[in-house]
This record gives C-alpha cells, sequence and structure tokens, in this order.
C-alpha cells in the first residue's frame, strides 16, 4: 500500500513538472516548421517562476471568485491525475475515486469557474472570450459523452486502466472501425478543448479573437502563474488520456517496483512528443475557422464519434 | 441470329449518323435502319408465338413471350419516331451538324430501348435501363432553352438515383437466388428456384426495385421528373420517352413482382398503381401545357398498367399487357399530334391555342383523335384493355379497387377533353407572332401509321397478337406459395 | 487471419461511412472532389480484403477497375470538361445548413443499419454484416446529398457515390456476380459521367452558372 501512494505522488510529480516542458517543445517546434527560432524549450518554467516573484494587481470591482480560481485551476488537473493511468497499467490507489465521466467533470469545474472569474472583472474582453469559451464547450459535450459511452461500451467498464487494458491485450482489437473512429473524434476534441488550431489560436494577441486565452488577461503575479500552470497540466493530462488509454496503451509500467514505474516516465514523455509533432503539423497546415464554423467542426467530431459507436452496437 | 441484329441495327445507324455525309443520309438510314429491325422484331414475335421462346445465347440473349412483346412494341415506336423525326427535323432545325447529333443520339436510344428485352441476365438489364436514360438525357436537352436544359438535369439526377436503388435491389436478388441454391442469373433461372429464396430477401429485392426503377416509370411520389423532361423534349423523343421508355421500366418491375407469393406482392401493386393513377388524374385538370397533359397521362396509364397486374388471376394480367400493347400505340400517337400542333402555331401554352380545327385541320384532327383515345372513350384500343382490366377486377373480387378505378379514370378523362376541347374548337386568334410551319409529308405519314392499330385494336384483336399475349401473361404467373 | 481480414474490412466500412458524412458536410466542391475519390479507393480496398476472405479473385479486378475508372479516370474527366471555376468554387450553397443536414445524415445511417437487421438473420458471406448496412447507409445518404445541394457538380457527385455505395453492398452480399456484368456496370457509369459533364457544360454555358437548384422555372402554377 505504502508503495501505491509513493507512485501516486510520483505520478502527480511528473504531471506537475512535465508539462511547461510539454508546452515548450510544442511552441519551439511550431516555431521551428514556421522558419522561426522560437524560444528555449524550458521557457515556460521561466515564466511561471518570474510571475511567481512578481507582485500581484487585483481589481476592486472582483469577487471572491477572481481570487479562488488560479487555485481551482491548478489543482483540477491533478484530481484528474489521480483517476488516470500515467505511468502505471494497474490501477492506482485513488484510481476508482472516480471514473472518466467524473474526470470530465472534475475538468469542466476548472474550466466553469475560470469562465466565471473572466466575467468577474471589468474588463470586456473576459465575458466576450467567456461566452465564446461556454459555446465550444457545450459543443464538445455531447462528442465527449458519446466518446466515453462508446468506449465504456467496447470495454465493460468506465475506469479508464480497465478500458486501456482492452485495447492492449488482443492486437486485432486495435483496428476495429470503432477504435479507429473514435481516435479521430477524440483527436478533434482536443483541439477543441485544449484551444488549439483550428479551434483557436493560442499564441494569438489580437483579444477580439481569443477565445481560450481571454481568461488569463486580467490575471498577474502568483495567480497568472497557478493558470498558466493549471493551462499547461490540462492539457498535459488530456493528452495522457488519448495516449495512454487510445492511441498507443503500451510501455506502461507493469509491476509494481520502482524501477519500472521511474521508467515509464521517459516512455510517456517519448509518446507525447510524437503527438506534439503530430499535433504541430496539424496546426501549422490549417487556418483557424471562422466562428460559427466550429459548430460544424464539431458536429463533425460529433458525427464520427456516432458512427464509432453504430458500428459498435450494430456489429455482428 | 436475327435477335442479335434487332439491337445491332440501329446501333449501326447510329455510327453512321455521326458521319458527315450530307443532310439526307442520317434521317434516311434512321429510318431504313428502324424499319428492317421492324421486320425483324416482327418475325422473332411470331416465332416466339409459335415456339414459345426464342434463344440466341442460352441465359443471356433470349426472349419468352413478355420480351418479344416489348421487342416489338420498342420496334414498332422506334420506326414511326424515326419516320416522324425525319420531316420534324427537317421542318425545326437548320445546321446539319445539329441534325446528325440529333439522329446519332436517336439511334443509340432506339438501340438501348431494344436492348432491354433482349437480354435475359438482370444486371444487363440494368445496364440497358440505364443506357436508354444516358442516351435520352441530350435528346431531352436538344432545344438548349432554359426550360430544357433544367428538365434534362432534374430527368438525369432522378433517374441515376433510382438506378442506384435498383442497382442495390440487383444485388439482393442474386443474393436471394445464391441462398436459394444457385442457378444462372437469369429470367428463366430465377424462375425456376423463386419458391425457395429466403422471402425477406426477395422481398426486399421487390422493393428496391419498386422504388427504384419505379422512379423511371413515373410511379408517384418519383414522377416530378416525367411532366418536364416527357414535354421539353422533341416531340418523337417524347413519343418514345412516354410510349415505350417508362413501359420498359414498368417490365423490369412486372418481371420482380413474378418472382414473389402472390398474397405479399398483389396489394403493393394495387396501391401504388392507384395512387399514381389519383394523383396523374387530378394533377392534370391543371396543366397550362398540352405535352405535359400528355405526360400527366402517361403516369396514369402506368398506374391502370400496375393495378391490372394486381388484381391478379389470369385476365388481371391479360388486360394489363393488353393495356401495355394499347398505351404504347395510343400515347405515340398523341405525342405525335402534339408535334404536329406545335409546328402548327409554334407554342406549347394551352392558352393561346384555339380553334386549332380551322388553323390547321390535320393537327386538329390528330389532336382530338388522341385525345379520345387515350383518354379511353371506344372504339379505340385504351378502351378495350380497360374494360378487360375492369372485368377482371371485378370476377377476382376486387370492388374497391375497380369503382376507384373507374372513378379516377373518368376524371382524367374528363381533364384531358376539358383542355383538348378548347384547343380545338372555337374562333382562332389573330395571327399571333409565334413561328407556324407547315406538317411536313412523313410527319404526316407516321401519323397515319400510327393510327392503324389505334382504331384496329379497338375493334379486333389478331389472333397470333391474341397468343402473344396470353403467353405474356402466363410467364408472369406468379410462382405458386412455397 | 481471417479475423484480421475481417476487421481490417469493417475499417475500411467504418471510414467510408465517415467519408460518406464528410460529403454531406464539405462546402467546397474541390474538396467533394476529393472526398469522392477517397470514397472509390475504399471501396477497391474492401474489395481487395473480401477477395481474400471470400477466396474468389473476381473481387480483385472489380477492385482495380473500380478504383482506375472512378479515382483517377472521373476527376481528370471532371477537371477536363468543365471549366476551372465550376470545379473551384468555394463556398457550395445548400438548402439546409450543414449540422442539420449531418444531424439527418446520422439519422438515416441509423434506419440504414435497422433496416439491414432482418436481411443479415438470412445468413450469408462473412462480411455481410459490415458491407450491407453501410452501403445502404451510403445510398441514402448520396440521396440526401443530391436532394439539399444546390450546384450541379457536388450534386452528381453525391449521385455518384450513392452507386459507389450499392457496389460497396454488392460486393459484400453477391461476390459472385458474373464479372462482366460488373465491368460493364463501371463502364456504365463511366458513360454517365461524360454525359452528365456534356450536360453541366451546356447548362454553364447557356445559364450562366451551374446552380441548378436554381432552375425552377417548370412548375404547375395556377397563380402564373
Amino acid at each position: 500500500m505504502f508503495h501505491r501512494i509513493l507512485f501516486n505522488l510520483i505520478q502527480v510529480a511528473t504531471v506537475m513538472a512535465f508539462a511547461p516542458l510539454v508546452s515548450g517543445v510544442t511552441t519551439r517546434c511550431k516555431e521551428i516548421i514556421q522558419s522561426k527560432q522560437g524560444p528555449g524549450i524550458f521557457q515556460p518554467y521561466r515564466d511561471i517562476w518570474k510571475l511567481f516573484h512578481k507582485d500581484e494587481v487585483v481589481s476592486d470591482r472582483s469577487s471572491w471568485i477572481f481570487r479562488f480560481t488560479p487555485y481551482l485551476v491548478f489543482v483540477t488537473p491533478i484530481f484528474v491525475t489521480l483517476l488516470i493511468p500515467v505511468l502505471t497499467d494497474y490501477p492506482l490507489f485513488f484510481a476508482f475515486m472516480g471514473d472518466m465521466l467524473g474526470g470530465g467533470f472534475v475538468l469542466s469545474l476548472g474550466g466553469f469557474f475560470a469562465t466565471l472569474a473572466a466575467i468577474d472583472t471589468a474588463n470586456p474582453y473576459g465575458p466576450v472570450g467567456a461566452s465564446r469559451t461556454r459555446m465550444v464547450g457545450f459543443l464538445a459535450e455531447p462528442v465527449f459523452m458519446i466518446v466515453f459511452f462508446t468506449v465504456s461500451f467496447v470495454a465493460g467498464s468506465t475506469i479508464p486502466y480497465i478500458v486501456q487494458q482492452r485495447w492492449v491485450t488482443p492486437l486485432a482489437n486495435f483496428f476495429e472501425p470503432s477504435h479507429v473512429l473514435l481516435m479521430l473524434a477524440f483527436l478533434m476534441l482536443i483541439l477543441a478543448e485544449g484551444g488549439r488550431l483550428p479551434v483557436d489560436n493560442p499564441t494569438g494577441h489580437f483579444e477580439l479573437a481569443m477565445i481560450d486565452e481571454s481568461k488569463s488577461l486580467e490575471y498577474s503575479g502568483r495567480g497568472m502563474a497557478l493558470v498558466k500552470w493549471g493551462g499547461h497540466m490540462k492539457l498535459f493530462v488530456l493528452l495522457c488520456v488519448f495516449l495512454n488509454v487510445l492511441v498507443m496503451p503500451w510501455g506502461l509500467a507493469h509491476e509494481q517496483t520502482l524501477g519500472a514505474v521511474l521508467l515509464a516516465i521517459p516512455l510517456v514523455l517519448f509518446k507525447i512528443l510524437i503527438f506534439v509533432l503530430v499535433l504541430v503539423v496539424i496546426e501549422s497546415s490549417l487556418a483557424k475557422l471562422r466562428l460559427f464554423r466550429i459548430a460544424e467542426f464539431l458536429g463533425a467530431a460529433f458525427i464520427t464519434s456516432v458512427a464509432a459507436m453504430i458500428t459498435r452496437v450494430f456489429a455482428t | 441470329m436475327n435477335l442479335i441484329l434487332v439491337p445491332a441495327l440501329p446501333l449501326a445507324a447510329a455510327l453512321v449518323s455521326v458521319l458527315p455525309l450530307g443532310r439526307r443520309v442520317a434521317p434516311t438510314v434512321t429510318v431504313l435502319a428502324g424499319s428492317a429491325a421492324l421486320v425483324l422484331a416482327v418475325l422473332d414475335a411470331l416465332h416466339v408465338v409459335a415456339d414459345h421462346s426464342l434463344v440466341a445465347i442460352a441465359g443471356w440473349v433470349e426472349l419468352d413471350g413478355f420480351a418479344a412483346l416489348l421487342l416489338l412494341l420498342n420496334a414498332f415506336l422506334g420506326f414511326t419516331a424515326a419516320l416522324y423525326s425525319w420531316g420534324y427535323m427537317a421542318a425545326h432545325e437548320a445546321d446539319a451538324g445539329r441534325m446528325r447529333s440529333y439522329f446519332a443520339h436517336f439511334n443509340l436510344f432506339v438501340f438501348s430501348l431494344v436492348l432491354v428485352p433482349v437480354l435475359g441476365q438482370p444486371a444487363f438489364v440494368w445496364i440497358a435501363i440505364e443506357f436508354t436514360s444516358l442516351f435520352s438525357v441530350l435528346l431531352v436537352a436538344f432545344d438548349n432553352t432554359r426550360s430544357a436544359l433544367e428538365a434534362a438535369w432534374k430527368y438525369i439526377a432522378l433517374m441515376f438515383m433510382g438506378a442506384a436503388i435498383a442497382l442495390l435491389g440487383f444485388f439482393v436478388l442474386f443474393w436471394a437466388q445464391q441462398a436459394a441454391g444457385g442457378g444462372h442469373y437469369s429470367w428463366s433461372g430465377l424462375r425456376v428456384v423463386a419458391p425457395q429464396m429466403p422471402l425477406v430477401l426477395v422481398f426486399a429485392a421487390f422493393l428496391l426495385i419498386l422504388v427504384g426503377l419505379g422512379t423511371k416509370v413515373g410511379f408517384v411520389p418519383m414522377h416530378t421528373w416525367l411532366p418536364d423532361a416527357h414535354s421539353q423534349a422533341p416531340a418523337p423523343v417524347c413519343a418514345l420517352l412516354s410510349g415505350i421508355k417508362t413501359t420498359n421500366s414498368l417490365y423490369v418491375v412486372l418481371r420482380l413482382a413474378a418472382l414473389l407469393p402472390i398474397a405479399s406482392v398483389l396489394p403493393w401493386l394495387r396501391v401504388v398503381g392507384l395512387i399514381s393513377v389519383g394523383v396523374a388524374a387530378f394533377l392534370l385538370l391543371q396543366v397550362r401545357d398540352y405535352k405535359r397533359l400528355f405526360a400527366y397521362s402517361t403516369v396514369e396509364h402506368m398506374g391502370i398498367v400496375c393495378v391490372g397486374a394486381g388484381v391478379g388471376g389470369p385476365g388481371g394480367m391479360l388486360g394489363a399487357m393488353a393495356q401495355i400493347v394499347s398505351h404504347s400505340v395510343t400515347k405515340s400517337f398523341c405525342f405525335y399530334a402534339a408535334g404536329a400542333t406545335l409546328l402548327a402555331v409554334g407554342t406549347r401554352e394551352i392558352a393561346s391555342v384555339r380553334g386549332l380545327i380551322r388553323t390547321s385541320p390535320v393537327a386538329g384532327a390528330a389532336l382530338l383523335f388522341g385525345a379520345l383515345a387515350i383518354g379511353g372513350a371506344p372504339p379505340f384500343a385504351v378502351f378495350l384493355s380497360e374494360f378487360s382490366i375492369f372485368r377482371a377486377g371485378l370476377e377476382q373480387g376486387q370492388f374497391l379497387v375497380t369503382a376507384l378505378l373507374v372513378a379516377l379514370i373518368t376524371v382524367a378523362f374528363f381533364g384531358i377533353l376539358m383542355h383538348v376541347n378548347r384547343m380545338v374548337f372555337g374562333a382562332p386568334p389573330d395571327s399571333g407572332s409565334a413561328e407556324r410551319h407547315a406538317l411536313p409529308t412523313t410527319c404526316l405519314v407516321a401519323l397515319i401509321i400510327a393510327a392503324i392499330p389505334v382504331l384496329v385494336l379497338g375493334v379486333y384483336q389478331p389472333v397470333s397478337l391474341h397468343a402473344l399475349l396470353s403467353l405474356a401473361a402466363s410467364n408472369l404467373a406468379p410462382s405458386p406459395a412455397p | 487471419m481471417i479475423a484480421w481480414l475481417q476487421n481490417l474490412n469493417a475499417l475500411t466500412g467504418g471510414l467510408f461511412l465517415l467519408v460518406t458524412f464528410g460529403l454531406v458536410a464539405v462546402r467546397q466542391t474541390q474538396g467533394c472532389v476529393r472526398l469522392f475519390v477517397a470514397l472509390s479507393v475504399l471501396l477497391g480496398v474492401s474489395a481487395f480484403f473480401l477477395s481474400a476472405i471470400y477466396q474468389t479473385w473476381h473481387l480483385i479486378v472489380i477492385g482495380v477497375v473500380d478504383i482506375v475508372t472512378k479515382a483517377i479516370v472521373i476527376p481528370w474527366l471532371l477537371h477536363r470538361s468543365l471549366h476551372d471555376e465550376v470545379i473551384t468554387r468555394r463556398e457550395v450553397t445548400q438548402v439546409l445548413n450543414i449540422p442539420t443536414a449531418l444531424l439527418i445524415a446520422l439519422a438515416l445511417a441509423i434506419v440504414a443499419y435497422l433496416l439491414s437487421q432482418p436481411l443479415l438473420a438470412v445468413g450469408g458471406g462473412a462480411a455481410i454484416g459490415v458491407n450491407l448496412p453501410i452501403g445502404l447507409a451510403g445510398v441514402l445518404i448520396g440521396g440526401l446529398t443530391a436532394a439539399v445541394r444546390r450546384e450541379a457538380v457536388p450534386l452528381f457527385l453525391g449521385l455518384l457515390a450513392m452507386e459507389n455505395s450499392a457496389f460497396f453492398a454488392g460486393i459484400g452480399i453477391a461476390p459472385e456476380m458474373p464479372l462482366i456484368a460488373e465491368i460493364s456496370i463501371a463502364f456504365d457509369v463511366l458513360i454517365l459521367v461524360l454525359v452528365v459533364s456534356v450536360l453541366t457544360r451546356t447548362v454553364h454555358e447557356h445559364i450562366g452558372t451551374t446552380e441548378v437548384g436554381a432552375l425552377t422555372v417548370l412548375r404547375e402554377d395556377p397563380t402564373r
């Protein structure tokens, strides 16, 4: 039991430590593809360090929500880390505290408070971005639901660890049509929820066009550091769910020794690196969608996930 | 061997028509090919009456009674339409290139029409029916006016939609035959294994083909392309389209229906037929274009044939066969008359035409004659065939169906006569600005040739024709229930 | 081995269904043409898998013929015979907006699956469970595409997709159909494309636009 608690802590520490690295690598790769130099891959760490040492300026028109949100945004991905397979393929201590749906709700709790905080200040761009984020959110909800339902239908459970077993063991299962279609739908979902192109431009500075970035416009100092770090961790967690459960469920620690768990860390990072390359190619080749076309994009994701469900439910 | 010659002749004529040999060559070659094909078709039909079938390549190119009947009709209509086209195109069209293009397409169209009954393999029959649609599209669009192009576009879109659905139906039919133990995939082979085919599959195939090919027949609610296409095309093409092309598709539907047990398929045929007759009869009442009038009448008659087949019993099927014959010859005559009217007055609108009998006696008389014939008045052919359907209906105890059919046919008769009456009688308007042509001789000859069966079959049915009709009806007798 | 092939065939079928949905959703003519090429390639690939499952060489020939005619020749014909402006037109108008059309397409797919259940109960080859419902769904969704599009080329590609889907179902349920019939069907489609492209070109020349949904002159209008 002591081992399990230790592995849980290592898991959380991995997510906290390496999430900014993944963001840094993504930015650097994108800049290189666009023939620029780009910042170093450790720049997010320096940014967070710098922000922790700055003063915070808080509007006196804001309420407790504004002050409370950065902590929430920071903590919710950590909660979700406890539920999903990051390093091990056997369930750890808190694994049965919530299933995938629970994890999704926890993440959206963070998003909900971030939206409220954006409206809380008197900044006009905050509510603009908040309403757009909510639109993308509710359009993505049905896709989330259908993907989770189909995955659970296939695997017979909603706990991610058990789901992951199903794709690993008979290799032929990997090529089932429902699986491939689910991967496609979930990829579109990550693009939407993570605020990547073609839904939203994460490096844009034009406030009128921001969707996800606008929620951190008003923060400064420690609050900003926590919001940024929380954003990096949210993307990392989504990627872990996607890669470790659906796409590449191999390379996780199987034995219950410390060495196996520590070995799993570079393997997971390697998987994420491969996906980051794919993500960068997607982002560099698509233009940002016009706002009302996002409904069509997510509609296509919805159709893909329902097609996955149909081919699974009606398969003879 | 001459069975293969019958479609080969129009194909050869098409190839010759493309060559730039002179203005008279293409029409002459077409008429010659048409007459030769007609003679061969008559010989084949007589052969089938004597021997009950004619086989050129077993399982692929063969004729039985129903197919021989249809081949005869196809060839006859091809011949009269070729004759009519000669004069019509000479009056209408000045450009030699367009004339050649018209006759090339015309010959290809006749080739594909003749191909449908001759082939014995269902997949090839599908291809032949597709060809009939394809080769007629550019004929429908021949005038290059906005409405002609619209009609052609609607035509090809709906035709192909129906064809894709029917293709699926043919695949399911093949599956059904395999499930019943295999055998050659031809009409004769299918009839042999029909009782063992799983009912679900055959029924699914029938429904798919009913919807798919029903689009080509013009069953309501898939008929929307029919009035447009059949009115915008040049008159001889309209005659072929209405007279025999829709019947070709109905041929396939009836063949499919014969594979199912009686009790399950007859109600479908009756219902589909009655709906078509009803909707067409009421839509007839408010047309503004006299060619569309005759097009709606085609929808109605296809429905009548379906009801005749659906009434059941030997009498019903015989009546349906007779109706097919009488409708083909009469409808082609009606469209020839309509073409003559168009040449005489230059407009398609009913409201602009008055006193036709004074302006152009031939056109007026032909139009009146045709309207009476197609409406079902005695002593024309359609009256006899409709009457035999009514009688069969009463014999089989289908009182409601027969009563509805009588009522709807009366409504249609009233509608047609109302419009034609207004056109033919009355005082002619002061000279309009529309172009008028004199009626060419060949058109007149074609009119007379087409009128002969309409009159003759109304009072007398030749013995061989009756034998052919009975043979056709027996070919379609539904298989006994498993 | 058969299980692997069946899984791969099922995967091809899933992608086929997805591409059919894409045909309803895509906004550009160029995208429609590309999706149609993808559809034909998937049909050929499925034919290859099925030929291995059913052990018949017919399907290999059909796969090759299909890929050559539909994925190579037809797009080439379309590009050659139509004006460039028709093919490169970007925004395609529709009668319904895209999300609604997608939802209807989804409903049609579910209907197709439900309708296939009694047919599949009869039994047949090993892959009919995949090909028949997806083919039927493709036919229905292709019909929807042809009904809602106003532009000539995407409408026509919807019709061709219907025929592709009918074929997709056909190779699963009737693999033994005489080869010559299926090859003739493929060439028949080719002739269709020729005829329709001539017609579209004529429409473009005489009317000035290929938005055939705007041609609504022929009607029974009592008020006119």
